[in-house]
């Protein structure tokens, strides 16, 4: 008997048609457009007010390597069946596996409390109070995920995505900026020796390339049923997603950086309102039309990594752990994924109810460090389980993958370590 | 009793105890009841030495004991029906037939069966995974001031299918004995939870009539799925355990190269019958009926029809009516088995059929078939088309499929869904 992964219809290696490849759209894109969530919008937008388009470049740079990444999970999900979460159980053991859950889902409650601020902060522009933009979007949520149909949901959220695209976009047409120097900054490297120039390139890629953004790839590729016949499919689709999610973020840049910095505007970007005074800032310049459109785009896109982290969260947590069945996923009988879920988005909700703005920062701050010293174990993770020929088949990867996805890990790896020593060298 | 955790890592002694290495891992033999354990994998300076049972004196939580000191490795050899206890099921999913979810194996528990050790259960609760993690101690004691017991969930290894990724590694053909027993819905279910290539090695595993029930139950866009990834000759032989108009459905969803290659795999009548039924609309008469019925000419007497339904009950969906058709298969009449047995043997059939039979064209809409069944209390309809030849019949199960409500949260398979699947 062939084995079974070798058993996946061979004839369809050279089935590769237009429908198929459109019908695997999605992972990729979806997971792009979910790291754009309001870390991720704030990172950019401080990076824009601090060093103008000096650090376009680095959008590009961090396009290349989340494709890399993103590849591989896909690549993974789709040779595997499996999420990252199972397979570094089978692999390497419940306590790396636990060790994993344990960090991803510190750092991921963390993210959401950034989307409730993100979330909190966009509607205080037009005047809402953050208690009630806290309840309101927590209840949004819950019901979507809970009541909702998962397949129109993703609909949704590539819709929103999309809006987001086209908002930051408007905003940076508005803002009037120099599209030269931005296309020149965005190739041309211009680097600087001052550690809060280096602060802003990790946290940048940082807020890229993330732990769980390599978990969902895979597991929402595995989840689709997608097989080997659809690499090429998804190997678009990802490369959509992080021309996509980059595009995002330059055009956050170049808004900035036409509305702020050349214009010689100070803003203090440690404030816990940094986000609503660099919008307000876009107001005389770019007018009111720049303005709400920032502010919506912040809203929708904490909105959409609302919903994604904590889906992603729960899913990892069940898979690692045996509790992701439910014959029919209904909240009674589904207890533990959607539990986890709720729990996520109740103790950020009440976490953002509660606790003082700056510490806000501070919380938010800490996540992002846990982040950042979980990632190089994961890549580790997906690059080792990539080179698994037994595991892999035929989707193993090739002597040149791996040699740029070691790089890529390398170099995250030393940015991480950068962070986390300057952040403990800065307190 | 001992779990599989507590053994591994723990020193191996030979006889005059002198430590040799470390518990690896423990081989089974499966296809009994509870396996029992035939051989021990040792680490022993970087490296692992297999070791028959019968060399093995004792083994518990502190370790195991050899009975002899000298070791003799060259004697094992590892026989196409043992597997790796850690290496092939510690952590993986595993099918729980009679919870019927796929579920993830924590520990698993080894007991003395008739003086031998056996593999007996598999631990999946709680208790079992704080085991794991080396934290079952210190919950015990705070579980025990809080007055709560840990959760702990065994599923005996007889009521459990190990899925064929699990073990791949050892080439060993799964039979799934126990998932073959289940009624065909609930094996549906357990294979939607599967992922692709272990659904593959499930449906190959099972034989024709079973397989093609398992798939008749599952969302039309799996079945596809499926079938398209099985090989093409068995994807074709599962086809012809299904009733036609099932077997169309799902071939007017493959892709047209899939299509083409599993009918012409198929046996000729077969397939053309299912060419047939796929010309017609989805919701019409002629998409929902089946061309297996039994028909016969007015000629025969009662008791050469009731041997004829002998020969061909077997394929017939419903045998309750005996259609009776004329030389250019016009329908004439219909029987009902109950006509056929009151007669008196030597009777033509032809002076008691009732020879005005309620019918619908083969474009009537799926509604007015329901209407026809509903209104009539038929157990089937014939269908006939615009000459008044029988094509098929619409047995009252497809027919009563339109009044069902179609619950949106029936089965919701998976957390982030799929492109282009109907909303249900």
């Amino acid at each position: 008997m062939k084995s079974p992964a070798l058993a996946l219809t061979p004839r369809a290696v050279n089935r590769v048609r237009f429908a198929a490849i459109l019908g695997v759209l999605g992972p990729g894109l979806v997971s792009g457009f979910a790291d754009n969530d309001a870390g991720g919008i704030s990172t950019y937008s401080v990076a824009g007010v601090r060093f103008g388009y000096d650090l376009l470049w680095v959008l590009l740079a961090s396009q290349i390597v989340l494709f890399f990444t993103q590849e591989v999970g896909a690549r993974l999900g789709l040779a595997t069946g499996q999420g990252l979460a199972g397979l570094v159980r089978e692999r390497y053991g419940v306590r790396w596996a636990a060790f994993m859950i344990g960090a991803m889902l510190i750092a991921n409650t963390g993210s959401i409390v950034a989307e409730f601020a993100g979330c909190g902060a966009a509607l205080q522009l037009f005047g809402v109070p953050t208690w009630i933009s806290a309840l309101l979007a927590a209840t949004v949520v819950v019901l979507l995920l809970t009541r909702g149909s998962y397949g129109k949901v993703q609909y949704l959220f590539v819709a929103v995505g999309l809006g987001v695209s086209l908002a930051y976009f408007i905003s940076a047409v508005l803002a009037r900026p120099d599209w030269g120097l931005a296309a020149n900054s965005l190739v041309i490297p211009r680097l600087a020796s001052s550690p809060l120039y280096w602060l802003t390139v990790v946290a940048t890629v940082g807020t890229t390339i993330t732990p769980w953004g390599q978990a969902f790839i895979q597991s929402y590729v595995a989840d689709k049923r997608l097989g080997p016949e659809d690499l090429v499919g998804e190997r678009l689709d990802v490369l959509l997603g992080a021309f996509l999610t980059n595009l995002i973020g330059a055009f956050i840049v170049i808004a900035c950086a036409a509305a702020v910095y050349s214009a010689g505007k100070q803003i203090d970007t440690s404030s816990p309102d940094a986000v609503q005074q660099i919008a307000l800032a876009l107001k005389p310049l770019a007018g009111d039309g720049a303005y709400i459109l920032f502010a919506v785009g912040l809203l929708a896109a904490s909105f959409l990594g609302l919903g994604v982290v904590p889906l992603t969260s729960a899913y990892a947590a069940c898979e690692a752990f045996g509790w992701e069945t439910g014959v029919d996923w209904r909240l009674r009988e589904a207890p533990a994924f959607y539990g986890l879920m709720i729990f996520f988005i109740a103790f950020a909700a009440l976490f953002i109810l509660i606790v003082p703005a700056r510490m806000l920062i501070q919380v938010m701050f800490t996540a992002q460090v846990v982040n950042c010293l979980l990632l190089p174990f994961v890549l580790v993770f997906v690059m080792r389980l990539s080179a698994d020929k037994e595991l892999m088949g035929p989707l193993v990867s090739g002597r040149f993958l791996l040699a740029v996805g070691w790089l890529g890990t390398g170099l995250l790896i030393a940015l991480s370590l950068t962070l986390v020593l300057t952040s403990f060298a800065g307190t | 009793m001992l779990y599989l955790s507590q053994a591994i890592g723990r020193p191996v002694r030979d006889e005059a105890g002198e430590p040799i290495g470390a518990v690896a891992d423990l081989i089974v033999a499966i296809g009994d009841r509870y396996p029992p354990v035939t051989g021990i994998v040792v680490k022993t300076n970087g490296r692992e030495i297999f070791l028959q049972w019968s060399s093995v004196a004792s083994l518990d939580s502190s370790g195991a004991t050899l009975g002899t000191t000298a070791i003799d490795i060259s004697k094992f050899h590892q026989r196409p029906n043992e597997i790796r206890l850690k290496r092939d099921l510690m952590d993986r999913q595993i099918v729980d037939i009679d919870g019927r979810k796929v579920v993830r194996v924590n520990d698993l528990r080894l007991d003395e069966v008739e003086g031998a050790l056996h593999l007996v259960a598999v631990d999946v609760g709680a208790s079992g995974l704080l085991r794991r993690l080396g934290l079952e101690g210190p919950w015990r004691t705070i579980a025990r001031g809080l007055h709560r017991e840990i959760p702990e969930r065994y599923i005996d290894w007889e009521d459990v299918d190990p899925v064929e990724r699990t073990i791949a590694s050892v080439k060993l053909r799964v039979p799934h004995k126990g998932l073959a027993e289940l009624h065909p819905a609930d094996l549906a279910t357990i294979i939607d939870q599967l992922s692709r290539s272990d659904r593959v090695g499930v449906i190959s595993s099972l034989d024709d009539e079973v397989a093609a029930d398992a798939i008749g139950e599952m969302e039309p866009e799996t079945q596809a799925d499926i079938l398209e990834d099985l090989e093409p000759a068995r994807a074709a032989d599962i086809l012809e355990e299904m009733d036609p108009d099932e077997a169309a459905d799902l071939v007017a969803d493959l892709s047209d190269e899939s299509r083409e290659e599993i009918l012409g795999l198929m046996e000729k009548d077969e397939a053309e019958e299912v060419q047939e039924l796929m010309t017609y609309a989805e919701d019409t008469a002629g998409g929902i009926m089946t061309t297996e019925y039994v028909a016969v000419p007015a000629n025969l007497t009662a008791a050469e029809t009731i041997d004829r339904l002998r020969e061909l009950e077997p394929t017939a969906e419903t045998i309750y009516y005996v259609y009776v058709t004329d030389d250019a298969n016009r329908l004439v009449g219909v029987l009902s088995l109950r006509d056929l047995i009151v007669a008196k043997p030597d009777t033509c059939i032809s002076t008691f059929m009732y020879d005005e039979p309620v019918v619908v064209r083969t474009d009537a809409s799926q509604e007015d078939v329901t209407e026809v069944v509903a209104r009539y209390n038929l157990l089937a309809v014939p269908v006939v088309d615009a000459e008044g030849r029988l094509e098929g019949i619409v047995t009252v199960d497809d027919a009563i499929d339109t009044l069902l409500p179609q619950p949106s949260w029936r089965r919701l398979p998976r957390i982030f869904g799929r492109p282009g699947a109907p909303e249900r």
